[in-house]
């Protein structure tokens, strides 16, 4: 094992039968969670007719990315999608929403009017400016309304968080994906090469030694020298 | 279509519930003009209908009477503020007895951004990208009603070529919004094919509001003298390819859903409002022509180029969920046919007859314009004091929220299920509604 492989033991695994994986049975749950996402049927304003009824259309197609299952029932759901203004008679309702959400649950605000107030910043006496001051926003999508191709990038965001972040080992804990995350002198193609070298190493198998070598391969040898001899 | 049209008769002989009589006005309407029925019918209106206002109190005591010999118990139960058939967050308390609706409370509120407030401190400018946040499925036209409403107090001169433009934007976009409710009211039904669909021609013509305008959704467009962008060479030659698909597509909406008996049967006979009551509660666009009355703002009193293509006022029969269906299907046709009279001759021209940056301040009084959006008729109504560059107070007359109250007056008697397709045929836009 190289340089990269014995830095890493947490994220690198050996299999009893000799190969490695390079995961972990919390990320493999993580990675099961951040492919299923299901989002909230809930807007409020404008962003909704983009982010959660033109993206499920048959145009953008939000089944690619395995969150199409809109639930209409909050403890069905996971994904929260802020899509729109929050009043401040709707405030309480959305936070009362988040809570009966079971978990983990992740929240998307889209557009301006949900990350900061947007339009209705200045002058407006209801506008709650921003759903972050009511609960906890994980990924911010901007735009008035963002593009559907943004909401994608925003969805592959949080696919990435929830796929590096937490874990069923350390939950509530949701740390941001970043590279920094390996140590200073390790590359990515480094991991890669010798996971790569590891592998063949353990893995590939040459076809003529090995058949050489069988004890049945000299029986059946001598038996067609015998048989040629003849 | 026609033989589904007859269709209607032998769903009439089928035993029904108890339900309201179906008030059939358009036999009464024959024989006299537009103007005569028009006033005809907010003078008998008047006289004969009385909408009825009660508070909340009455409604919640009120005494129950039971249709059926089961023993029920009664209930209430909130639809929303988040609810799919919501269309967004709108509350309605309903008073069930079994599973029949007593009565319908909306209860409005969730999205009051305080917009006519902040208006006041904006100038007649700057309210324009506001009202696309109201009906925004409606958001030229709501640009439109604004420009209207400052061209004609300030008396801002425009060209051919600025209205024809508008007219034809708002015709598309009307296009674009009847595609979106098909398909929002197909997937309200169960029918989640119609969505789909629905969704395919909104894209299709959003692609040309984008190549134009760079907004897919929010488009500020329509400007007080003038336009914001010039539309683009090849404007004219895109939009009529896409008028023969467009055609094509209503006849696929006929087939996929308009003939599905299912569908009729969830429709037809279900929340009829006569073109009395339905004046008389203040409601317009598609659902008041559905109930029989043909008032058509770009018919009655005609703006932009309206006064000079013909189309035809579509008007519906019974005033029922069907009728409300279909007049939005017929109008998609006009609007296709109001677009191919224009897009061969659109004038030369600038595109504005004012800088963007001149002050704009209207004389001392109020002022108003109007327009009809996909929806019904939208207006601006304007206090200025003479002197500043702000109104000093502003109003939206919003077709939604004279469009809400129908449901008080016409859910009463219907199951819950019913109940969705009565909501679902009124085509709310909540923020245009709490504004």
């Amino acid at each position: 094992m190289g340089v990269a492989l014995e830095k890493l033991p947490g994220i690198v695994e050996r299999f009893p039968g000799g190969s490695v994986a390079i995961t972990r049975l919390d990320q493999a749950i993580n990675l099961a969670r951040s492919n299923s996402l299901w989002p909230l049927m809930f807007g409020t304003k404008c962003c909704a007719i983009e982010m959660l009824m033109a993206t499920g259309a048959s145009h953008h197609d939000l089944s690619r990315f395995g969150a199409e299952v809109a639930r209409a029932s909050v403890r069905q759901a996971d994904l929260m999608v802020i899509a729109g203004a929050i009043v401040k008679k709707m405030a309480p309702r959305m936070r009362l929403l988040y809570e009966q959400m079971a978990e983990p649950r992740y929240v998307i605000a889209t557009g301006s009017c949900a990350i900061s107030g947007g339009p209705f910043m200045y002058n407006s006496y209801t506008v709650v400016r921003g759903a972050d001051e009511v609960i906890p926003v994980d990924v911010y999508v901007p735009g008035c309304p963002p593009r559907p191709e943004a909401f994608f990038w925003g969805l592959l965001t949080l696919q990435r968080m929830i796929r590096e972040g937490e874990t069923i080992r350390e939950p509530g804990i949701r740390r941001k994906p970043v590279m920094a995350a390996l140590p200073e002198d390790v590359t990515i193609h480094e991991i890669r090469k010798e996971i790569r070298g590891t592998l063949i190493d353990e893995n590939v198998i040459d076809v003529e030694k090995s058949a050489n070598e069988k004890p049945w391969a000299q029986k059946v040898r001598e038996w067609i020298r015998k048989a040629s001899s003849r | 279509m026609a033989g589904t049209r007859g269709l209607r008769s032998s769903r009439r002989a089928l035993r029904q519930p108890s339900r309201p009589a179906p008030r059939v006005s358009r036999r009464r309407l024959a024989g006299v003009s537009v103007a005569q029925r028009l006033s005809g019918r907010v003078h008998a209106g008047a006289a004969e209908v009385s909408v009825q206002v009660r508070t909340l109190d009455e409604l919640l005591h009120a005494p129950l009477i039971a249709d059926s010999e089961l023993t029920t118990q009664e209930y209430l139960v909130n639809m929303g503020p988040q609810h799919p058939i919501a269309h967004g967050s709108l509350r309605v308390v309903l008073r069930l007895d079994g599973e029949t609706v007593k009565h319908v409370i909306p209860v409005p509120g969730y999205v009051h951004r305080g917009v006519e407030k902040m208006c006041e401190h904006l100038t007649y400018r700057q309210i324009v990208p506001y009202t696309d946040r109201l009906d925004y499925l409606s958001a030229i036209m709501n640009n439109w009603a604004v420009a209207r409403m400052v061209e004609a107090a300030a008396g801002i001169p425009t060209n051919y070529r600025i209205e024809t433009i508008r007219t034809i934007m708002a015709e598309l976009q009307r296009l674009q919004s009847h595609a979106l409710w098909w398909g929002v009211t197909g997937m309200d039904l169960g029918a989640y094919t119609a969505f789909l669909y629905g969704f395919r021609e909104r894209e299709i013509i959003g692609e040309i509001f984008e190549e134009t305008i760079g907004a897919r959704l929010t488009m500020n467009y329509i400007q007080p003298g003038g336009l914001m962008y010039d539309i683009k060479p090849d404007f004219a030659a895109k939009v009529k390819k896409l008028l023969p698909y467009l055609k094509d597509c209503i006849e696929q909406y006929e087939t996929l859903l308009s003939g599905n008996v299912i569908f009729q049967e969830r429709l037809r006979n279900i929340g009829m409002i006569d073109g009395a009551r339905a004046l008389a509660l203040g409601c317009t666009g598609p659902i008041l022509r559905a109930s029989g009355v043909p008032y058509d703002l770009r018919a009655a009193e005609p703006y932009g180029m309206y006064g000079k293509v013909q189309f035809n006022v579509v008007v519906g029969a019974v005033g029922d969920c069907w009728d409300r269906y279909y007049v939005r299907l017929e109008e998609m046709r006009e609007s296709i046919r109001i677009i191919e009279q224009l897009i061969d001759n659109i004038p030369e021209g600038p595109i504005a007859t004012l800088r963007y940056n001149d002050d704009i301040i209207l004389p001392e009084g109020l002022h108003y314009g109007h327009v009809e959006t996909a929806r019904g008729v939208f207006g601006v109504l304007a206090a200025s004091d003479g002197t500043s560059k702000t109104p000093y107070r502003l109003h939206f007359r919003s077709p939604n929220f004279n469009n809400l109250w129908v449901v008080t007056a016409i859910a009463a008697g219907w199951r819950i299920a019913d109940f969705i397709a009565i909501q679902s045929s009124l085509d709310l836009v909540i923020p245009d509604i709490d504004r």
